[in-house]
């Protein structure tokens, strides 16, 4: 067997065939919707990188240098080659640009996890000065984990400005300090660096209530309190509500705690959640600082989830056992005509090139398929395989 | 149900004791014996190895756990600390023979290539990194006082409670790394979604934890 590099992994059997599938619904579904796909490079410059990337994410860039000797990182990032694409290609005019892509993105490892490469499914909204824009990009991500069996998956949702303008009245570094403590998740530091710092009482009083604001759509409310005139809330319940009246209510919660990186995100931002898996699958959320290091002027919104993550998780985990069509000594291109015709039920198709018909039917029973069937005349059996590989006589007829 | 994972060994009998005086439906933990999962009402106690605790929770088999801020710090794992109950008290230092203290009094160039023996590979790391050190950390599982003793390392990483076992050993304190105390912890998930549970936990713990230290 040959060895992988470490961090590395191949995917294959019933979990690369999910992860074919979950990418087919998703692209097809954006791409109905006007999203366009997008291959970007693998490697990217470091210098185009650098400046434009949260620390977070420069942190666990895997830095190499290409065969002409150029400073590169493997492609951490999909969104950032996508808008930077995008700038250069599109005129003002075309705008909004609407992106998709299903990749591959390179990351430092970290524990627990061993695995330094991923793949990754995601789609840009860009340039849309409107409402609109934010609930369209999360009424397709709820349509896509719907269509792939995801169906009482939770989309989290937070806002960047809402802590952003919260700590806008605190010194700098004390405010770096505050965002960091929450963000790696120390409700400790977190209460006893707002007990020390000097912050005005009026936004003390709203950071103190921040860890707390969990819940359904009454947290807006809750939080809107705080502050009186001016709360930075409007986007997020614009979103709340549209994905409400879309009849998914019961998909969203509410998490005014939620922290990405401040200087990347400006607006509404969300994570996915399954039903029975604690971590994240991706998330995402507006971006419009990036877009302006980009030269571009506007709103952009956009998510990235783990494709091997959610695939695992979805309908297309268990695949269904094939259909295997046993060539039956007709000649190949009759037979491959004949078994053309073939309607499975939605089932994948096999051929079976043995020669006797004993031979084809082990096979058939041994590789788990759930029929068999003749192409000379179209006689059928259903195999319900047992332990001893038996198989049971045929109870339903396919047209041939 | 709300699910919690406690550390066996030195920590679990204080992280029972807790759990029992909040108020909490937790009797059967006074005696587990080999049971590794109990449940209770409406809450179910998961009792694992402590180094593994923050796994169960990060990965969503627990919603809370008790986990020791040293375990904590070594996973790195994501997850919400929600309390500092204060108990299990004690340090992680850098301890060795007294003949290396004056090492460790100079410049921070003077600990380079030192020989580090640790149950905590990544805090060491962080901790010499940080101050532009260059040692070699040698990752031992179990008995660490003994690797200077026996030329396995010039010093050892480790938490240190009343120092006894290191006077033991003829080792001294040279360098504090961080105070440790258990800590209650959530998964970010279980934070979101399930906030007016957890909420309802960590104030009755809070409440317990206050009366003990007044």
């Amino acid at each position: 067997m040959n060895r992988l590099p470490r961090g590395c992994a191949n995917v294959g059997g019933d979990l690369a065939a999910a992860m074919e599938e979950c990418k087919r619904v998703f692209l097809s579904l954006f791409e109905q919707w006007g999203y366009r796909p997008f291959l970007p490079s693998g490697l990217q410059l470091l210098e185009s990188s650098w400046e434009r990337l949260p620390s977070l994410f420069r942190q666990k860039l895997i830095a190499v240098n290409s065969p002409y000797g150029e400073p590169c990182c493997l492609r951490g990032d999909i969104t950032l080659a996508t808008v930077a694409y995008l700038a250069s290609h599109h005129s003002p005019e075309e705008r909004p640009l609407r992106i998709c892509y299903s990749d591959r993105v390179y990351a430092r490892a970290e524990k627990p996890r061993l695995a330094m490469e991923s793949f990754q499914i995601g789609a840009e909204l860009l340039g849309w000065e409107r409402q609109g824009a934010d609930a369209e990009m999360l009424f397709l991500l709820l349509r896509m984990l719907d269509e792939i069996g995801l169906e009482k998956s939770i989309l989290l949702l937070g806002d960047a400005t809402f802590l952003a303008k919260a700590v806008s009245e605190v010194e700098f570094s004390a405010a770096e300090r505050i965002v960091g403590a929450l963000q790696k998740g120390s409700l400790i530091e977190y209460a006893a660096l707002l007990d020390e710092e000097n912050i005005p009482d009026f936004y003390r009083a709203i950071l103190q209530r921040i860890p707390e604001l969990h819940g359904g759509p009454e947290v807006l409310e809750e939080a809107a309190a705080l502050w009186g005139r001016g709360a930075p809330l409007l986007s997020l319940k614009n979103v709340v509500s549209t994905l409400t009246a879309l009849g998914y209510g019961d998909r969203i919660a509410i998490d005014l705690s939620l922290v990405r990186e401040l200087g990347y995100y400006s607006g509404p931002i969300f994570d996915v959640y399954s039903e029975n898996y604690g971590q994240s699958l991706g998330g995402g959320g507006r971006y419009d600082r990036l877009l302006s290091l980009c030269g571009l002027q506007g709103q952009a919104m956009g998510f990235g989830l783990d494709l091997q993550h959610i695939a695992s998780l979805s309908k297309f985990r268990t695949r269904s056992p094939s259909v295997m069509a046993w060539f039956a000594n007709l000649s190949p291109d009759e037979a491959l005509r004949r078994a053309e015709r073939l309607a499975t039920g939605g089932r994948p198709l096999e051929m079976s090139w043995c020669v006797d018909r004993a031979s084809s039917l082990e096979n058939a029973a041994q590789r788990g398929c759930s029929s068999w069937i003749d192409l000379s005349d179209g006689s059928t059996l259903d195999l319900a395989t047992q332990g001893d590989g038996r198989t049971l006589p045929g109870k339903e007829n396919f047209r041939c | 149900m709300l699910t919690i994972a406690l550390p066996t060994g030195r920590v679990f009998s204080e992280a029972a004791e807790l759990l029992m005086a909040a108020g909490l439906p937790a009797s059967s933990l006074a005696s587990p014996g080999r049971k590794l999962v109990f449940e209770e009402e409406n809450f179910r106690y998961i009792l694992a190895k402590p180094s593994d605790v923050p796994l169960y929770v990060s990965y969503g088999a627990a919603d809370l756990a008790f986990a020791g801020g040293d375990v904590l710090q070594e996973s790195a794992l994501p997850l919400v600390e929600i309390l500092d109950t204060g108990r299990g008290r004690c340090r992680v230092v850098v301890a060795g023979p007294a003949s290396l203290a004056e090492r460790f009094r100079g410049h921070a160039s003077e600990r380079m290539w030192l020989k580090v023996a640790t149950k905590y590979p990544r805090i060491a790391d962080n901790h010499f990194s940080s101050k532009g050190a260059q040692v070699d950390i040698i990752h031992l599982h179990g008995s660490i006082e003994l690797a200077p003793k026996l030329g396995l390392s010039d010093c050892i990483l480790d938490i240190v409670q009343t120092g006894s076992t290191l006077k033991a050993n003829h080792l001294e304190v040279l360098e504090h790394v961080s105070d440790v105390s258990l800590r209650l912890v959530a998964s970010k998930k279980s934070v979101a979604l399930r906030w007016a549970d957890i909420r309802a936990v960590s104030r009755a713990i809070k409440s317990r934890c206050k009366e003990v230290r007044s």
